[in-house]
């Protein structure tokens, strides 16, 4: 017996060596080095570090107003981004689907942005807003186009979401697409029988039967939108200043472009942890509670 | 769902819409890649008088377009297939093996996939230098595997439970040892969801920008991305050039995506429901 149950352990740790080898270098030991490192002074420049407890994060949320502003100004987009995206993505799902002949052509346009790299769209849309508008503005008569889209905070911030809505709404409306497809046609039917009008439906057939995916999306959402990077360094690096700059921006300079502060980036991204933590918890028990089953 | 005559004109009207506006920036990028700077600054708008490639054939000497899509295929396909093969493996077994040690292992890998990369990425930095493999493309594909199989195996694990046990009681009475029975018996029949890894695995490693911004020192290593984006900071107002560039970048993923747009759209679907 004890043979066998060794024999047992030795085929699971064949199986399973590799893998966790690999995970355990290159994602394992880096989540528990972080927290450790955000309680030290460790920089780059010194190979020496001290253990100063709860100094660095007392330093990110007190006296680093750059650090605080980056969090206010993430928090903001992500509402932004939690409402937009998963409104336009629904919209367009609830759209196509009334659609047949020309289904498959609406979902394949709008689903090919999200096949572009986040950083490309950026780039792509940096054109845009730095040259394109401006002169279709200008020679249209149209004003508003004629802006300063990237220098000015307060624009900047509507472009950074025009150009993630761009690149994600595709993204969730196909899971919305999917889901709308599983929602069984005679419950909508039959509620259209009893007098149910078309908003109706929607808000007490449709809807209800497509939580699950609601939940997800939500979910995709504020997970991807607390972590958001590329558009934002693509398209103004953060600036003018640092008026647009997010959580992960700050992080990353303050870790490899400014002052090697290790120790005290390692902090800032614990914190960046603990609030994604935190909001998805809040979300996941909110929308948990919603769902029912078909 | 019955819809009125005008609504219906409505909803497509919406949807020619933002289908103009989903295809507008690449319309206006692939048009103005082949204009000379004095056309461009003279109409954004207006199509192109020629077809000058010109823009094309120095974007891809810039970018050392040959070596950076070498490196973009190299990568990808290292470490999508080290993810296949290294999770696909764990999670059969993992699956496959009662008892408080295989399922501790699963939750740890489970969990870790809330991990955000900008919580690891100075550690993995400096675990990548003490490593040696900071600069090269086969050890960023590692990082990639490393980083990866953690979700892989989740959906390998929910697959494997629903593959009858049966089949391998009887290749194992027919004399197939553990691993004849995997690569013979079990591997084959994860098909649909190896495909699904596959694809997702590709599209996040194909566009991942910060992992290769932090690893690759060297221009010889540079994926397509890193150069795009060099490119992008050394030549920001020649936007001819620069044009070109993006567009040879997303070239490769359009066409994958029209070649795949089932399976990627049926992929996306089930990591996300299952993920």
């Amino acid at each position: 017996m004890a043979a066998k149950s060794y024999k047992r352990l030795l085929s699971l740790a064949a199986f399973v060596m590799p893998a966790f080898i690999l995970y355990t270098l290159f994602l394992l030991v880096p989540t528990i080095g972080g927290m450790y490192y955000s309680f030290t002074d460790w920089n780059g420049l010194n190979r020496a570090y001290e253990f100063i407890g709860f100094a660095n994060f007392v330093e990110a949320l007190r006296e680093d107003p750059d650090f605080v502003h980056s969090l206010w100004f993430t928090l903001k987009y992500v509402m932004f981004m939690l409402v937009l995206q998963n409104v336009f993505a629904l919209l367009l799902a609830l759209f196509i689907e009334t659609k047949f002949r020309s289904k498959g052509l609406f979902r394949t346009v709008l689903f090919m942005p999200n096949m572009i790299s986040t950083i490309i769209s950026a780039f792509m849309w940096t054109f845009v807003f730095s040259q394109v508008l401006p002169q279709l503005g200008e020679r249209a008569g149209l004003g508003f186009l004629n802006q300063s889209w990237l220098g000015d905070p307060g624009t900047s911030f509507y472009s950074i979401l025009i150009v993630s809505l761009w690149n994600g709404v595709g993204y969730m409306m196909i899971i919305y697409l999917a889901a709308l497809q599983g929602v069984p046609q005679s419950l909508r039917e039959a509620a259209v029988i009893d007098g149910a009008r078309p908003w109706q439906v929607l808000r007490h057939v449709t809807l209800p039967m497509i939580t699950h995916a609601i939940t997800i999306c939500l979910f995709l959402t504020l997970n991807g939108a607390f972590k958001v990077f590329e558009v934002v360094y693509g398209l103004t690096g953060g600036g003018p200043g640092r008026s647009t700059q997010v959580i992960t921006l700050n992080i990353y300079e303050e870790a490899f472009s400014n002052n090697f502060r290790y120790g005290y980036a390692s902090a800032k991204s614990v914190i960046l942890f603990l609030v994604i933590l935190i909001f998805t918890f809040i979300q996941i028990s909110i929308t948990k509670r919603r769902e029912v089953e078909a | 769902m019955r819809t009125g005559r005008f609504s219906s004109l409505l909803i497509t009207l919406a949807l020619v819409l933002a289908s103009l506006i989903a295809v507008f920036p690449i319309y206006l990028a692939i048009i103005n890649s082949f204009k000379t700077q004095g056309e461009m600054f003279a109409s954004f708008t207006a199509l192109p008088t020629s077809l000058r490639l010109d823009n094309y054939t120095e974007a891809f000497a810039r970018l050392s377009m040959m070596s950076s899509l070498a490196n973009s295929i190299t990568v990808s396909v290292l470490g999508i297939g080290g993810i296949l093969l290294c999770a696909s493996l764990a999670g059969y077994k993992l699956s496959r093996t009662p008892g408080r040690l295989s399922q501790f292992i699963f939750y740890l890998f489970v969990a870790s996939m809330m991990v955000p990369f900008h919580s690891i990425m100075i550690p993995l930095t400096r675990m990548a230098k003490e490593l040696n493999v900071q600069g090269s493309i086969y050890g960023l594909s590692l990082i990639y595997i490393g980083l990866g199989v953690n979700m892989a195996i989740f959906l390998y694990h929910g697959f494997v439970k629903g593959v009858p046990r049966e089949l391998e009681e009887s290749a194992h009475i027919d004399g197939c040892n553990e691993w004849q029975t995997y690569f013979r018996i079990i591997f084959p029949l994860l098909l649909p969801i190896t495909v699904t890894i596959a694809i997702l695995d590709f599209l996040w490693i194909w566009n991942d920008f910060l992992l290769p911004l932090l690893m690759l020192t060297n221009a010889d290593s540079y994926t397509l991305i890193i150069s795009t984006n060099k490119l992008f900071g050394e030549y920001n107002t020649e936007w001819s050039l620069v044009l070109a560039a993006l567009v040879l970048t997303a070239i490769p993923v359009v066409l994958i995506f029209m070649f795949f747009q089932r399976y990627i759209m049926a992929g996306i679907t089930e990591g996300a429901v299952k993920g």
